[in-house]
């Protein structure tokens, strides 16, 4: 299978494991992915004019015939906005005015679906099964918004897929709960309350991890992790992994090659708990 | 033809404007008239004996009256010349008050101009009126009820007691529909099945009524009056008239059982089974997808009732109408994700909750919790669940929820005053008699009430929290409860969209089923003959779908008491050498009036006269009785004869909006230019192209045609039908060089007199830019020179 790869500006920045993790799990899946040309924004920094957001995410998905897919919900979400709203007629001749290729129409993937769909048609490509790891399958907002994928209030899709990988989803309550970081700045503590409860409902869930398919959630999980720690004189301690990371997991791959290195809390104690248990099995 | 014309002053309401003594005169130079006059109220008996009298005196054949709007003394003057031995449809009306010296008070000169046009083109057409008969045609007095809920048993009993034969045709097994379902009911909280059952065997008893339940409405042909119905009745695999329905003998033996949908799922019922015990007919059935065909029933009857190898049975009647009450169905909880429905064993709906406070029902009147079994000491009502809601494509109010939750939290209080109750709500309406005083109650009774669209249920430990912004205090707040009940809203019922197919009703965007007018005709639908009650046209409570289905008993009586129709000369009817059978018309046909059967033949019974197939029709076959082609076209052609204004423009009103919005703009005295010659037309889809080439041929500036607002078409889609027709007009003005604009198409409801006024003001302003007809084809052809 092709598809077009949109990776977003996170990749480029402070989530280069998303990237990395995308491309090798995608490669390990057989899925050819063909990076676009010339991309930019996907409209995320000017939701607030519509014609300029919807513009960059046109420039962009102008650029090829395949399916689009990116592994960013924040992306996934504005590209699809957008293809929803050129489906007005107006609002395309006005984009395409300016566009150098002309938008027709697209079809927009996150890797989340693409990684689910290719795993439950191939079984045996996990060859590291995430036998009895529990792990919180956290959605945040934005996948399943406009609907799409899944349905926004009980989306099941990331379970399905741990199941796949044979690791155990937890009952997570909050899963669909918003990670905060929307209102990071201007509102700190109530975007902290609201990542504190989300990671204690996680922990409290049994969860040895968490799974996310946003890299605005993972910064809020992960990297603020240790802060809120201190902050509220709690210990969390759970690593939070990119979907592609956790699948490249079960896929055989490297920590190298996943980027794990680079999560801030360590998610490597985990993968050996994984190697040592499958040693004991075999 | 003799033609008598009467001018009127209407007091000073014409006569302060326009120049009698002018228009009299004028009219006396018109071709054929023989008389005219200048009347001072010729609606007053001493007007409409002096039209009699001239009809004598100079054998008038036809009369022309203008006056004020024939939407108001048109059926006066007929009376009055058919007192006079004309035939009632030669009279013509030229409406010089409403839509002249009404909106034209400064411009008197003008308006005088404008009237003697107006007179001209009513004479031109009285000149080409005919003697038309109201024919009479014979009806069935029998009528068809679908749907044996409460509204359906009212319309039923009714129309039975008054006389009539009346088919009731349920599609369940027993009628009763949702109302047998219920525990107490508001706003008396008594026993709902008590004051229904009775009412149930009153239908199985009547006389008059033939009661066909568990079966299906497959096909109605015909029109008001005639309606051929056909239907199967499904197979209960019992012999209803040797079942007792005893039911304990062969249901005690069924080894199947599955959830009865009658407790909504929280009861079981056997393979074999009643609905309920008031079930009306009381006989068994058997659900043929449980039953596993072990015949251990068939043994077990001592009445020998049950027969396996029953087969559906076909029926066939004729009715005069039908009336439609196919109630509603309650909306889907699980799609309501959020709410965890079908997840959480403790989220039950409000229909739910009815079958567990029925002392009859699954738990004998206990309200417990199903995961647990135990009384439930602490309940939420969600209100506005599938209600209010774009998210779920239901914006309309479900109307009932509101008192339906305040009657359950009554009765849950009184029979557990220690259960703690919370209503969160977005808006609580309790409106209509007696529901306010019912509303106070539920909050004497210590019921708290909370002003919030709960936005989730979580289940943590076993216990419910529900997540909510309290709008009043503007709190985020997280509050246990250990029952959550949603307040279902009301769709309409699913298996009502083949009856509505099969009738052509049409809906509402809410799905309803629409009513003829959402004011003024409450139980009628679009169709002669077919009337609808109840929940079918949108969620109500007991006591309106009663009194739907009583008032529609009452139409349906009236419309058939006499035993024949009689039938308004509007229809359209076919030259039968003209037709060449392309069926354009009985695709157009709102009606479904028209069958092409070599050739095209109108039922004239169905007809409305909208006149939409005339103006499509390629060969001009079809023609109307009433606002004939021959008569448009001359009235087009005296509105053009003398052009004594620019721009002119030739103005084609439907009767039921634009027509009424003009006279509207009339009674509110509202001031608009004078340019315009209005042309009275049924619908906007009367209107033929060739109506509007010949008025700009004739040297008209422009055409305005008028109609109802799009969605409110008095014929469904006469007004798209008619903006079709003009923008492929449009086209062909472009083709041959003329401006577009000079056609103009614009829609106004009856209540719109002031956007009629603007909107022609505003053509009067473009075609002044557009200069006269005909200066853009010189201006062609200048550049075409050069
Ligand atoms: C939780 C709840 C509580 C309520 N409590 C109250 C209350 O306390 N007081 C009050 O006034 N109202 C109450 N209501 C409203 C009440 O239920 C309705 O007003 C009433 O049911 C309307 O009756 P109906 O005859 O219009 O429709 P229905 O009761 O729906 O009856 C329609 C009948 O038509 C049949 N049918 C449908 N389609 C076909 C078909 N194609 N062919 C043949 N038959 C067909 C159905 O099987 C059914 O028997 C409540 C509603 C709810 C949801
Ligand atoms: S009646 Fe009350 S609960 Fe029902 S939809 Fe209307 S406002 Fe909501």
């Amino acid at each position: 299978m092709k598809l077009a790869y949109y990776p977003g500006c996170v990749s480029r920045s402070t989530g280069k494991e998303m990237d990395l993790s995308t491309r090798a799990v995608c490669e390990a899946l057989g899925i050819t992915l063909e990076e676009l040309e010339d991309w930019n924004c996907c409209g995320a920094t000017h939701v607030s004019n519509e014609l300029v957001a919807v513009g960059l995410a046109a420039r962009n998905l102008a650029q090829t015939d395949l399916p689009v897919m990116t592994p960013c919900s924040i992306c996934y979400s504005n590209l699809r906005t957008a293809a929803q709203k050129l489906e007005d007629r107006k609002l395309r001749a006005t984009v395409n005015q300016v566009l150098a290729q002309e938008y027709s129409g697209a079809k927009i993937r996150h890797a989340l679906d693409v990684i689910q769909e290719a795993l439950s048609q191939n079984p045996d490509l996990v060859v590291v099964p995430l036998q009895g790891i529990k792990v919180a399958p956290y959605y945040g907002c934005l996948l399943t918004r406009p609907r799409g994928v899944d349905s926004p209030e009980f989306p099941t899709v990331l379970e399905k897929l741990l199941k796949d990988l044979q690791a155990e989803p937890v009952d997570f309550r909050l899963k669909t709960f918003c990670c905060g970081g929307p209102i990071f700045m201007p509102r700190q503590k109530a975007a902290e309350d609201t990542t504190f409860k989300i990671l204690m409902d996680a922990k409290k869930a049994g969860a040895e991890a968490i799974v996310t398919v946003c890299p605005l959630c993972h910064i809020m999980l992960d990297a603020k992790q240790k802060a809120l720690e201190i902050k509220r004189g709690e210990k969390i301690g759970l690593p939070v992994l990119y979907v592609t990371q956790l699948a490249g997991i079960a896929l055989g791959l490297g920590p190298d090659e996943l980027g794990l290195n680079m999560n801030a809390v360590s998610p490597i104690p985990m993968v050996e708990r994984i190697y040592e248990k499958m040693a004991e099995q075999s | 033809m003799p033609i008598g014309v009467y001018v009127c002053h209407c007091g000073l309401n014409i006569a302060g404007v326009l120049d009698m003594d002018e228009l009299k005169r004028y009219a006396e130079t018109l071709p054929d008239v023989a008389v005219a006059r200048d009347l001072p109220f010729s609606c007053s008996d001493i007007g409409q004996e002096q039209i009699q009298k001239d009809v004598a005196e100079f054998k008038l054949d036809r009369v022309v009256v203008a006056a004020c709007s024939p939407r108001l003394h048109e059926p006066t003057f007929r009376r009055a010349i058919a007192k006079a031995g004309l035939n009632p449809y030669m009279l013509e009306m030229a409406n010089i008050r409403e839509q002249c010296s009404w909106v034209h008070m400064d411009r008197p000169a003008q308006a005088t101009q404008k009237a003697r046009d107006l007179i001209r083109m009513a004479v031109a057409k009285a000149a080409l009126l005919r003697p038309l008969e109201r024919e009479t045609v014979p009806v069935s007095q029998e009528v068809l009820v679908i749907g044996g809920g409460v509204a359906g048993i009212a319309a039923a009993l009714d129309l039975a007691d008054a006389g009539m034969h009346v088919y009731l045709v349920e599609r369940r097994p027993t009628i009763g529909g949702y109302m047998a379902l219920l525990t107490d009911v508001f706003p008396t909280n008594d026993c709902s099945i008590c004051v229904l059952a009775p009412k149930m065997s009153e239908v199985f008893n009547h006389p008059n009524i033939t009661l066909i339940s568990y079966a299906e409405i497959l096909n109605v042909e015909g029109s008001v009056g005639n309606f051929m119905v056909q239907g199967q009745k499904r197979a209960r695999y019992i012999d209803e008239k040797l079942c007792k329905g005893c039911i304990d003998q062969c249901a005690s033996v069924c080894p199947v059982e599955v959830p009865s949908e009658y407790d909504f799922g929280i009861g079981k019922r056997k393979a074999i089974y009643v609905p309920y015990p008031q079930a009306v007919p009381l006989v068994a059935c058997v659900d043929p997808k449980a039953c596993i065909g072990c015949g251990r029933c068939v043994e077990a009857c001592q009445a020998d009732a049950v027969k396996l190898e029953q087969e559906p049975e076909e029926f066939k009647f004729n009715v005069g109408a039908i009336i439609v009450a196919t109630g509603w169905q309650p909306f889907d909880a699980t799609r309501k994700e959020e709410y965890g429905y079908g997840r959480y064993r403790d989220v039950i709906t409000s229909l739910q909750l009815e079958r567990l406070l029925n002392a009859a029902g699954p738990t004998k009147g206990e309200v417990v919790r199903p995961s647990s079994g135990q009384i439930a000491r602490s309940i939420a009502f969600l209100q506005c669940v599938g209600s209010r809601d774009a998210t779920v494509g239901n914006i309309y109010c479900s109307r009932i929820c509101c008192m339906a939750s305040l009657k359950n939290a009554q009765l849950v209080k009184e029979k557990y005053p220690d259960t703690d109750i919370t209503i969160y709500y977005i808006d609580l309406r309790a409106g209509g008699e007696g529901y306010e005083e019912f509303y106070v109650r539920a909050q004497k009774l210590g019921i708290n009430f909370v002003r919030a669209r709960v936005s989730r249920i979580e289940q943590e430990d076993g216990d419910l929290y529900l997540i909510f912004e309290d709008t009043n205090t503007g709190e985020v707040k997280r509050v246990k409860h250990d029952l959550a009940v949603l307040s279902i809203g009301l769709e309409p019922d699913r298996s009502a969209d083949v009856i509505g197919n099969i009738l052509g009703l049409s809906r509402r965007p809410d799905r309803f089923f629409e009513i003829a007018h959402p004011k003024m005709r409450p139980v009628e639908a679009h169709i002669d003959g077919v009337f609808i009650a109840g929940c079918a046209s949108g969620p109500k409570e007991i006591q309106t779908s009663i009194a739907q289905g009583s008032a529609a008993a009452a139409k349906a009586f009236k419309l058939l008491q006499k035993g024949e129709l009689e039938l308004e000369p509007t229809s359209a009817f076919v030259d039968r050498d003209k037709c060449i059978q392309c069926k354009l018309c009985v695709d157009i046909c709102p009606k479904k009036a028209i069958a092409v059967e070599s050739p095209a033949y109108v039922d004239e019974a169905a007809c409305k006269g909208c006149g939409s197939c005339a103006a499509s029709c390629p060969v001009n076959a079809i023609d109307m009785r009433l606002f004939s082609d021959a008569q448009i076209m001359a009235q087009v052609r005296a509105a053009t004869e003398k052009k004594d204004e620019f721009p002119l423009i030739v103005a084609f009103l439907c009767n039921w909006c634009s027509y009424g919005a003009a006279d509207l703009a009339g009674t509110s005295r509202i001031q608009y230019p004078t340019n315009a010659r209005n042309i009275r037309v049924m619908c906007a889809g009367r209107v033929d192209p060739d109506f509007v080439l010949e008025a700009l041929r004739r040297g008209a500036d422009g055409v305005l045609i008028a109609g109802c607002r799009i969605g409110e078409c008095h014929y469904v889609s006469g007004n798209d039908q008619a903006l079709q027709r003009v923008n492929v007009l449009k086209e062909v003005l472009g083709k041959i060089g003329l401006d577009p604009g000079r056609v103009k198409i614009i829609w106004c409801a009856a209540s719109e007199g002031e956007i009629f006024a603007r909107q022609l003001k505003r053509f009067v302003d473009e075609l002044k830019e557009m200069g006269p007809i005909g200066t853009e084809l010189r201006a062609g052809e200048a550049q075409e020179a050069t």
